[in-house]
């Protein structure tokens, strides 16, 4: 994995994801790509590629919103032991799990809820903002997401759990079952 | 926005009506991008009136902003017993005017319940729902759910390995 501090103009889109999960979501927020089919980039292109064709953007600023975006990131992660420790409160958060239903089925937080569009539309409609809830998926790859949709929408409260189901399989509950997807 | 608005709109999501797939529907549309972050999908069900053929129920699914989910769950109200004619003629603020006039920024929240709705209209005139079955519909045209995020896809072809 290319590591934080080296992703340069001819890093590839991929490498560019795998060092900042959240670059996708960075670089649309910021610059209005890799949303659609529109605009999008292929992880075989380089970071230089996709400035270069879209109006020359500057790369080291892009480089910079993109490291900039990772750190505010970072403020929305819970670690498995810390959300353990959660749990146990008079006033736990919720934990909302973005998985398939299958996965969900086969592995989950113990009273996780799985994700749903009625959820979605209770929270967005009912909760209030000071509610506290954590966004899990299988390894913490776009649970972040997910957690900065509904900060966005002014839920201060909102997590995302650090690694994801997995880790809170080998931090917390050995019990829970880790897996891949062949 | 103006404070009225807001609470317009929070009034309207508090209760949302309409919201979910419709299993048996005639007529399915949708418009937007999930990766834009905007998209909407309205289902439709049409039913024989007087020798007419009217909006029997509409349903949707979306995750734009609360005011798309206000502005669909008005509209989706306010087209049932219309014929598919009467409901394209409706633009824009028409959609739902319990909301009054929607802000600039928020313009775009209703031509979005406007375009899923002009989708699966002209669907339903090319024949293409309405022909199938609609456990076929729903395979074809998925949830919204699912086509919004990898992560909430069905497993699909893929297959749980547990680890050892």
């Amino acid at each position: 994995m290319t590591s934080l501090m080296s992703i340069r103009s001819d890093s590839t889109m991929q490498e560019v994801l795998d060092a900042f999960p959240g670059a996708r979501r960075a670089l649309f927020k910021h610059y209005h790509l890799g949303g659609c089919s529109s605009c999008a980039f292929s992880p075989e292109e380089t970071l230089g590629q996709l400035c270069a064709r879209s109006g020359g953007l500057n790369v080291d600023e892009v480089i910079a919103t993109i490291q900039g975006s990772h750190e505010q990131d970072q403020k929305l992660l819970i670690s498995a032991r810390e959300l353990a420790e959660a749990l146990r409160l008079a006033n736990p958060p919720r934990v909302l799990d973005i998985r398939s239903r299958e996965e969900w089925e086969a592995a989950r937080i113990a009273g996780s809820v799985l994700f749903t569009q009625e959820l979605m539309n209770e929270i967005l409609g009912r909760w209030p903002k000071t509610a506290t809830f954590v966004m899990v998926d299988h390894l913490g790859a776009t649970s972040l997401d997910a957690a900065a949709y509904f900060l966005g929408h002014s839920y201060e409260g909102v997590r995302a759990l650090r690694g994801g189901v997995d880790a809170w399989s080998q931090e917390v509950d050995a019990g829970v079952p880790r897996y891949r997807l062949e | 926005m103006s404070d009225s608005f807001e609470k317009r709109v929070t009034d309207a999501i508090a209760n949302p009506k309409n919201m979910g797939e419709l299993a048996a529907a005639d007529a399915v549309g949708t418009v937007g991008s999930p990766g834009c972050g905007d998209m909407m999908r309205m289902w439709i069900k049409f039913k024989e009136e007087n020798g007419r053929k009217v909006i029997d129920k509409a349903t949707f699914q979306s995750f734009g902003c609360e005011t798309a989910i206000a502005v669909a769950s008005l509209a989706t109200e306010l087209i049932r017993g219309k014929t598919p004619e009467e409901a394209l003629a409706l633009k824009g603020e028409q959609l739902a005017p319990e909301l009054g006039a929607l802000p600039p920024m928020k313009i775009h929240c209703s031509e979005l319940v406007e375009g899923a709705l002009r989708d699966a209209l002209a669907k339903d005139n090319a024949g293409a729902v309405a022909t199938a079955s609609p456990a076929t519909a729903a395979a074809a045209t998925g949830s919204l759910v699912e086509s919004l995020s990898p992560s909430v896809q069905p497993v699909g072809g893929k297959k749980i390995v547990f680890l050892k």
